[in-house]
């Protein structure tokens, strides 16, 4: 196999193709992952926060997944759901679990023609080293696309996902994904400069679970 | 489903083949990369550098006998310290008992002409038992050859754009084929992270081996710039903007108290350059100026004279120096 970035700096300029297919296939995963995350609006007395959350498979189920301290208790029930492509509606949570940081929203019934949702992967098959991308709102910056990699393998099943990678406030329940586009966790906390995700098939079992409770 | 067909990876394949050597540098040189355990809470990082020999930070070893290491196959093994150098921030281990085969691989090492500002490099650590863990970046600048604030000579400064996390020092920056191209280091310059170039780190490796020390040059005086007066400069023909260094203190019985320096001496040229910071000094005792004459062009009582000193060798340190800050 060739290495990528072995090349001198001639083989560059002699093939621009090679930095200039790196932003492409960036911003074609930029496209599809602002497609799949939302913008959530939770309205408290004093200020109107704003976190990310991912439109969760199955499709019939029209629901949204984000952390638990995106949607407060405190803060109410129903929040404001905004699409990549502008269109806001106005959820109700449907699940929380504070000690996983999960939430589920439900989207009404006539929300409309909503995005497909995300394909979900797995982070036990991710290899450290490998690229990882996150999407998010930090600090209100909409759809904005942090690049990394995986920086260790999960000890267990469970455990978080660690990802050496730039997150901010506003990135909080936004998905991270490898670069085929499937989302491997859910964005949490940023610890010790890491980000951390919660993973896929830990929110997924969330969402499992949720869905024998209604 | 739209999204992994074998459509959508084939148009992100730039990425995905880099994202594949990366995977491959980190694998390959998590096998050289070992957990040490000798400070409280979390451990640090070394690297297999020679038979039977792991080199790692100073400031990350806080005990020097039974130490425990966990080698990349999760196995652990017993070391002893061997010696530290504080001025570079470097120890030297050596395991009881040679590691299985398998269990652990020398280090892979690339040339240091392989550094170049901008190359996008890996640090690998294993800061403890659960693996191996990395973080991406670039290198951000290279510049010459440096002192640290305790006094190691470094070959070239190397600083990096990527995070050092917490046991990552010792670890290896490798470059995307998976070749060490140094120490990764945070305690050398307040938290930035630096890369300890594999030429030094070979260097103090050998020295530590055979000497137990790394050889510092010395003259035993304490100097500070100073610029001549106008009038002394011309009558000298320095011109109208000679600079020196003024000797405030001399150290008795050092080589420049029995070459005769003495306070209030300006030093203008030694080695036959000229002379304006202490730096300039310092620059020409080099670990292998020992045991050599140096030339110094001294101003004393408005008169210029030639001194000869024979650069001496600073005594090694006392344990407690040796070991460096505590970071």
């Amino acid at each position: 196999m060739t290495n990528a970035l072995a090349l001198p700096a001639s083989a560059f300029s002699a093939h621009p193709a090679v930095h200039l297919a790196f932003a492409h296939e960036l911003e074609a995963l930029a496209m599809r992952l602002r497609d799949v995350t939302v913008r959530i609006h939770t309205r408290a007395a004093r200020y109107d926060a704003v976190g990310a959350g991912v439109l969760w498979p199955p499709r019939a189920r029209r629901l949204v997944v984000t952390n638990a301290h995106v949607v407060r208790a405190g803060r109410g029930d129903l929040v404001g759901v905004e699409t990549a492509d502008g269109r806001v509606v106005e959820g109700a949570v449907a699940a929380r679990d504070c000690e996983r940081d999960l939430a589920a929203i439900v989207l009404p019934e006539a929300a409309g023609d909503w995005p497909a949702p995300v394909v979900l992967g797995d982070a036990r098959g991710v290899r450290v080293g490998e690229i990882v991308v996150a999407l998010g709102h930090p600090m209100g910056v909409g759809g904005a696309l942090s690049f990394g990699v995986l920086h260790a393998k999960p000890n267990d099943d469970a455990s978080w996902l660690r990802a050496d990678i730039r997150l901010a406030p506003g990135n909080s329940g936004g998905p991270l994904a490898t670069l085929d586009g499937s989302v491997i966790g859910v964005n949490c906390m940023v610890a010790s400069g890491l980000g951390i995700a919660i993973p896929a098939h830990v929110v997924d079992e969330f969402v499992r679970e949720g869905a024998a409770v209604s | 489903m739209p999204s992994a067909s074998p459509g959508t990876r084939a148009s992100n394949s730039a990425l995905r083949a880099l994202s594949d050597d990366l995977a491959a540098a980190v694998e390959r040189a998590g096998r050289s990369v070992v957990a040490i355990h000798a400070r409280p809470r979390i451990p640090a990082s070394g690297i297999y550098w020679r038979d039977g020999v792991v080199v790692a930070t100073s400031h990350t070893i806080r005990k020097e006998q039974d130490i425990a290491i966990t080698l990349p196959d999760g196995t652990r093994a017993q070391a002893q310290l061997v010696e530290r150098d504080g001025g570079t921030d470097l120890a030297v281990l050596r395991f009881d008992s040679a590691p299985s085969t398998g269990a652990v691989s020398l280090a892979a090492r690339a040339s240091d002409d392989a550094l170049r500002v901008g190359s996008l490099v890996l640090a690998v650590g294993r800061p403890g038992s659960e693996g191996v863990s990395t973080s991406l970046g670039v290198i951000s600048a290279i510049g010459d050859k440096w002192r640290t604030w305790s006094g190691g000579e470094i070959d070239r400064f190397v600083r990096l754009d990527l995070s050092i996390y917490d046991g990552f020092s010792g670890g290896a920056l490798v470059d995307a084929d998976g070749n060490v191209l140094g120490v990764n280091c945070s305690a050398l310059a307040r938290g930035t992270p630096l890369c300890i170039p594999n030429a030094t780190v070979e260097r103090v490796v050998n020295a530590l081996l055979t000497r137990g020390h790394v050889a510092r040059a010395y003259l035993g005086v304490a100097m500070q710039p100073v610029r001549l007066t106008r009038a002394l400069g011309e009558r000298l023909g320095l011109g109208d903007a000679a600079r020196g260094v003024l000797v405030v203190m001399v150290e008795s019985d050092s080589p420049a108290d029995r070459a005769g320096l003495l306070v209030g001496d300006v030093i203008i040229a030694a080695g036959g350059k000229s002379v304006a910071e202490p730096q300039d000094i310092a620059a020409l005792l080099g670990a292998d100026r020992v045991g050599a004459e140096l030339e110094l062009s001294v101003v004393r009582g408005g008169e210029q004279r030639p001194l000869r000193v024979m650069v001496g060798e600073r005594a090694p340190a006392t344990d407690a120096r040796r070991r460096g800050r505590d970071s």
